[in-house]
């Protein structure tokens, strides 16, 4: 019988799922928005997938939850944080990957990985949403675009602009500023670009930047954030078509390490749902 | 159930936790109207404090940080933060300082009664330079006198003697200031006597501390230590404070013999830094309680003193050994002996990470944290978490991000533990 798995990356503003095969190969993906209700999103994402690899639901034998809503996966067998899994998805994908950096709907991580593709460190942005995908959003939102057509917009700048903040909430009265001034809107978007590469390279620092770097998340699919982020660290930056699903990938490599049932499966170590649904339960 | 057929002795366990709310009862009902009994009020801070000095004048000490904390925990800082920000508090503002406003606004009706106002306010702010600000508005809202106690950073491993000289000569003042506040006449012996009751309880947290070094450690040193410090903190220098830690150190003990911890099953030892949330406290501890985490040394529980690196009292040298104590409060020490100590304690307590639980409207404890993670986990390869909130605003509690940190690192120290990283 073949073996199927899937893994399924929950985050705050969409929902991925992919299904591999027991030499993990893709076989199937969706994405969709994660909306009001994360189990929802979770079950539709999950058959879609399944319908895209051709196969039936019951024959994914184990499937790994990751991202925000991962404790809400119904369908779920275990959780593990979207760090270890964006950083085994990078290195499955790029298995030259050193150093992650993963630009999400709310949270932006840098994530180094030593030569067996082992997590060594990362750094996430603090509390506040600043140079994370909903400054794009928010800096789209206020130019009247979407968000597909920023990236190669900026790529089309031609004057450099420096945009003195990456504050979510103020860059609306910032882009106002620079448009009552006539700036052209190639060059505020580049401006917005490049803050947030700036911002995602002062988290990579802290980790260490070492090559080869690969560029995760659902703002990885953004060609004028690719070009901001190789120009200032003067370093290429892997990006796979599958970038935006790297950490189903990496939940599914999981869900495939547990389905063999080897010993080296990351899930003996981890608290088990129950646990977790016990410890989110509030104050006491 | 079994019916008890004769009186059993009750554990040193049970004993110190009987004593302890005992002692703390009695503390808050001295600062109530009924149980003042005319005797001044002077409000201190915890780090660096110089209570002893003061109860020789029966005056009775208030300590707004604890108040806040235990705001905190009762989850009513967030109101009184509100009511600060209301008078024109920025949000940037120390979480403790705008507790404490906000509760001088509502009259000071604290979880514990109604607090009484200062007659006397001594900065003693070498725990925070916050401090300075924080008593002068005080002072300002309740016409009360302020002392202003001035440390001098610790910039070498031990104080000058011209430093220690400048605190010296500010004591006496300070005696006098208390003499004529009070009307008790300043008794040289006295001070001595209560010293040796302080040094006695400082030896005992001591080895109360050490305790932790034990596989499993008996007690969580930074969520449990918190409540361990608190006759410390609150009640230095009295013989009820002393027979407390004689009693937490025969139940740890005893505990030791056991094998007994605060978890289930030890399974990574850590080192934390910095304050706890209190609002959140108790939601904070779970989300490392299910990695089986047990912290076995902490820089907060050593606030009101260093005790375990040789700073005590001393009954032959009161005012000198009072200012070398006030010198010696973990954030006044410079930033090098700050990594020093954090080194230590995860070699000596066999730590495998540091937990630096960092709260941005805490300057004095935040400075140096990024500093301290760099060095440590690129400069030798330590593990080294970083979470963020504060230390009494709930609003700056976000559970959801907390976890998902918490987990990737606990999820990935377990994976390389497996993968023989």
């Amino acid at each position: 019988m073949t073996l199927y798995v899937a893994g399924a990356d929950v985050g705050s503003t969409t929902a991925k799922v992919v299904v591999l095969d027991a030499t993990g190969q893709v076989l199937g993906t969706s994405l969709g928005p994660t909306g009001a209700s994360i189990v929802e999103a979770a079950q539709r994402e999950f058959q879609e997938a399944v319908k895209a690899a051709g196969i039936d639901e019951h024959e994914v034998e184990f499937v790994v939850g990751t991202g925000y809503g991962r404790f809400k996966i119904p369908f779920g067998d275990a959780q593990i944080t979207e760090i270890s899994c964006h950083a085994r998805g990078a290195v499955h994908l790029f298995p030259d990957t050193r150093t992650i950096v993963d630009i999400g709907g709310q949270d932006t991580k840098a994530i180094s990985v030593d030569e067996r593709g082992e997590v060594v460190d990362f750094s996430m942005n603090d509390k506040c949403a600043a140079g994370t995908g909903r400054f794009l959003e928010a800096a789209a939102v206020t130019l009247g675009l979407t968000l597909e057509e920023i990236g190669p917009l900026s790529i089309q700048s031609s004057h450099r602009l420096r945009m003195t903040n990456v504050c979510t909430v103020f860059v609306e009265s910032e882009i106002m500023a620079h448009m009552m001034k006539g700036e052209r809107v190639e060059d505020i978007l580049r401006g917005v670009h490049n803050a947030i590469a700036g911002r995602s390279i002062s988290l990579l620092r802290r980790v260490g930047i070492n090559p080869a770097v690969t560029f995760t998340g659902g703002v990885s699919r953004n060609a004028g954030m690719v070009r901001s982020l190789e120009e200032q660290l003067e370093l290429p930056v892997h990006v796979s078509p599958l970038s935006q699903h790297i950490g189903a990938i990496g939940a599914g490599l999981f869900a495939l390490d547990r389905a063999r049932g080897g010993a080296e499966t990351i899930r003996a170590a981890i608290p088990t749902a129950s646990h977790a649904g016990h410890a989110a339960g509030g104050d006491h | 159930m079994m019916a008890a057929t004769q009186p059993v002795a009750p554990s040193a366990e049970d004993a110190g936790k009987a004593l302890q709310k005992q002692l703390l009862a009695e503390y808050y009902h001295s600062l109530s109207d009924e149980g003042r009994n005319g005797r001044k009020v002077a409000y201190l801070f915890v780090p660096g404090n110089v209570v002893e000095l003061t109860q020789c004048f029966d005056m009775l000490p208030v300590y707004p940080e604890i108040n806040a904390l235990q705001c905190g925990i009762k989850k009513v800082a967030g109101d009184n933060i509100l009511r600060a920000e209301n008078l024109g508090y920025s949000s940037d503002v120390c979480g403790y300082v705008k507790n404490d406003i906000g509760l001088m606004l509502a009259d000071r009706q604290s979880p514990f009664g109604q607090l009484p106002k200062p007659d006397l306010l001594v900065c003693n702010f070498s725990g925070c330079n916050t401090f300075v600000k924080w008593f002068e508005a005080l002072a300002h809202f309740y016409g009360a006198e302020l002392f202003v106690l001035d440390v001098p950073y610790l910039r070498e491993r031990s104080p000058s003697k011209a430093d220690v000289d400048y605190v010296t000569a500010q004591l006496e003042e300070l005696a006098a200031v208390c003499e004529r506040i009070t009307g008790v006449p300043f008794d040289r012996q006295r001070l001595r006597g209560v010293l040796g009751q302080s040094v006695e309880a400082e030896r005992r947290w001591v080895e109360v501390l050490h305790t932790a070094k034990a596989h499993p450690s008996p007690f969580d040193a930074y969520f449990e230590a918190v409540f361990y410090m608190a006759p410390l903190n609150i009640l230095r220098g009295t013989e009820g404070c002393a027979e407390y830690y004689r009693l937490l150190l025969e139940d740890l003990r005893s505990r030791v013999h056991e094998g007994r911890g605060p978890i289930p099953e030890e399974k990574f030892r850590v080192v934390i830094e910095g304050p706890p949330p209190w609002p959140h406290f108790r939601s904070f501890w779970e989300l490392f309680k299910r990695w089986g985490v047990c912290s076995v040394a902490s820089t907060y529980s050593k606030v009101g003193g260093l005790f375990d690196q040789g700073i005590f009292h001393d009954p032959s040298r009161p005012f000198e050994s009072i200012a070398e104590y006030a010198m010696n409060s973990y954030t006044n020490w410079n930033l090098g002996l700050r990594l020093d100590l954090l080194r230590r304690y995860l070699k000596e307590y066999e730590a495998d990470a540091l937990v630096i639980h960092s709260v941005k409207s805490c300057r004095s404890f935040s400075v140096g944290q990024a500093d301290f993670r760099d060095a440590l986990t690129r400069g030798e390869g330590i593990p080294t978490l970083m979470v963020e909130s504060d230390l009494a605003d709930p609003r700056y509690y976000s559970e959801a991000q907390l976890k998902n940190r918490i987990d990737a690192f606990f999820e990935s120290l377990a994976h390389r533990r497996l993968v023989g990283g």
